[in-house]
């Protein structure tokens, strides 16, 4: 999946209406830290804002404010009610017994709410990450497909990356490891180079480690590539290289 | 209906966030007729629209520490929030009522505005001028059936009777303009 389609999912998220795999998929994405999907999600959110504020308006009535007033004010209101209230002993008891189960119950409650929603966070990236596992592995078992080896560039001469690439049907897949993380305005832009023609081949970000697997789009036909290279590039990509080289690697 | 400048509502959303009860008033005041008209649009009955106001800026109140103005506008904010919660109460409404069909699909007709019964009917219209009237109807309605009415784009597929790829052409086309309109009214 190239990451034009993790932007477009992100409109669709933006809107609310994306469901079943691809919900569950794209919000693995997103905890993965694209920031590319995010500032996408927050222009979208934007323009539906705008949207929303173009109704025609409806006025509230004056109770609801009073009544939310006085509502959050609740812990001065609270001191006055007691100090009115004269309690007997076992009324007391009773109420601070009562209290003090709602408490515990209360306590457990969104005890037991976080640990659902970090189990549900860790299973959504397990299967983002199994299923990305089962995507390397149909793609490698494919006995066309060539692995080349890219290398880092000062100053990410830390970074590594593997590409696997189909010279017969031209689609490849790129796994990184060590990349710094791209400010929200850049992002990284994977070139083929036949000679010294570069053939632009898609654009990515990467996780807090570094770490991305991305699949190329279909390459269009080209002499023969000789090498690939990474760049970094403005956000969306670029059609000629404009960055620095961060990774590097031969056939 | 436009709320306050950024740098102004991120300031009160500040003070709120320590406390300060005279910020949340005019946070309110400033802010509210805005998530009641959403409510309204989305629930189609003032009452519900009332309740919905009211848990909006009771979490606006809990939550205001956790707005980042980085990740978008004192606006976007409160929308999201609302359009969340409304979508918990629409769910809520349609496991109550199996029957739910959104009022387009009873009719079988297409309106050019939501359609709502009584008082509320002359209300929670989308104005002439903007972003959203300006869109062709194909896509507004999608982006209608999915953000007020909170229908997912299966079920908006299924609703209009268009493939499922039709209907994400269409939100995608539509944001796209959207974005464009809204960002061209920056300038």
């Amino acid at each position: 999946m190239n990451h034009e389609e993790w932007l477009e999912r992100a409109e669709i998220y933006a809107v609310g209406a994306l469901d079943g795999d691809e919900l569950r998929d794209f919000e693995a994405h997103l905890s993965d830290g694209c920031a590319l999907c995010e500032e996408r999600l927050r222009e979208s959110r934007e323009a539906l804002a705008e949207a929303a504020m173009a109704l025609e308006p409806a006025v509230p009535p004056a109770r609801v404010k009073t009544e939310l007033l006085r509502r959050i004010g609740g812990t001065a209101d609270a001191k006055e009610e007691r100090s009115r209230f004269s309690w007997s002993w076992p009324v007391g008891i009773g109420a601070l017994a009562a209290a003090g189960l709602v408490i515990a119950l209360t306590w457990n409650l969104i005890a037991t709410q976080k640990r659902l929603d970090e189990t549900q966070r860790e299973l959504a990236a397990m299967r983002s990450q199994v299923a990305q596992n089962e995507e390397v592995k149909e793609f490698l078992s494919d006995p066309q497909v060539r692995s080349i080896i890219l290398t880092g560039v000062p100053p990410s001469a830390g970074a590594k990356a593997v590409l696997l690439w189909n010279s017969t049907s031209r689609k490849g897949m790129l796994l990184t490891i060590g990349l710094p993380q791209t400010s929200a305005e850049k992002a990284y832009e994977l070139w083929g180079l036949a000679g010294s023609e570069a053939v632009p081949a898609g654009v990515f970000t990467v996780n807090e480690q570094g770490r991305v697997v991305f699949r190329l789009p279909t390459l269009p036909e080209s002499k023969p590539f000789d090498k690939f290279a990474v760049t970094l590039e403005p956000m969306g990509g670029v059609p000629k290289a404009t960055g620095p080289v961060v990774l590097v690697g031969s056939l | 209906m436009s709320g306050l400048p950024a740098d102004e509502a991120i300031e009160l959303i500040r003070q709120l966030a320590r406390g300060d009860r005279a910020a949340f008033g005019r946070l309110y005041d400033h802010y509210a007729t805005l998530v009641f008209t959403f409510a309204l649009r989305m629930l189609r009955d003032r009452a519900a629209a009332e309740d919905l106001l009211q848990e909006v800026f009771l979490q606006i109140w809990r939550e205001a520490s956790n707005y980042n103005s980085e990740r978008g506008s004192p606006e976007a904010w409160i929308i999201t929030m609302t359009r969340s919660r409304g979508i918990d109460r629409l769910r809520s409404i349609r496991r109550r009522d199996r029957s739910f069909v959104p009022m387009e699909g009873r009719s079988g007709k297409t309106h050019d505005a939501p359609v709502e019964s009584g008082a509320a009917a002359s209300e929670a219209r989308v104005t002439v001028n903007s972003a959203l009237a300006r869109l062709p109807e194909s896509q507004r309605k999608v982006i209608e059936l999915a953000y007020f009415d909170g229908l997912s784009q299966t079920e908006i597929a299924e609703q209009i009777n268009e493939p499922l790829g039709t209907v994400k052409t269409r939100i995608r086309t539509a944001l796209q303009r959207l974005r464009e309109l809204v960002g061209a009214k920056a300038f």
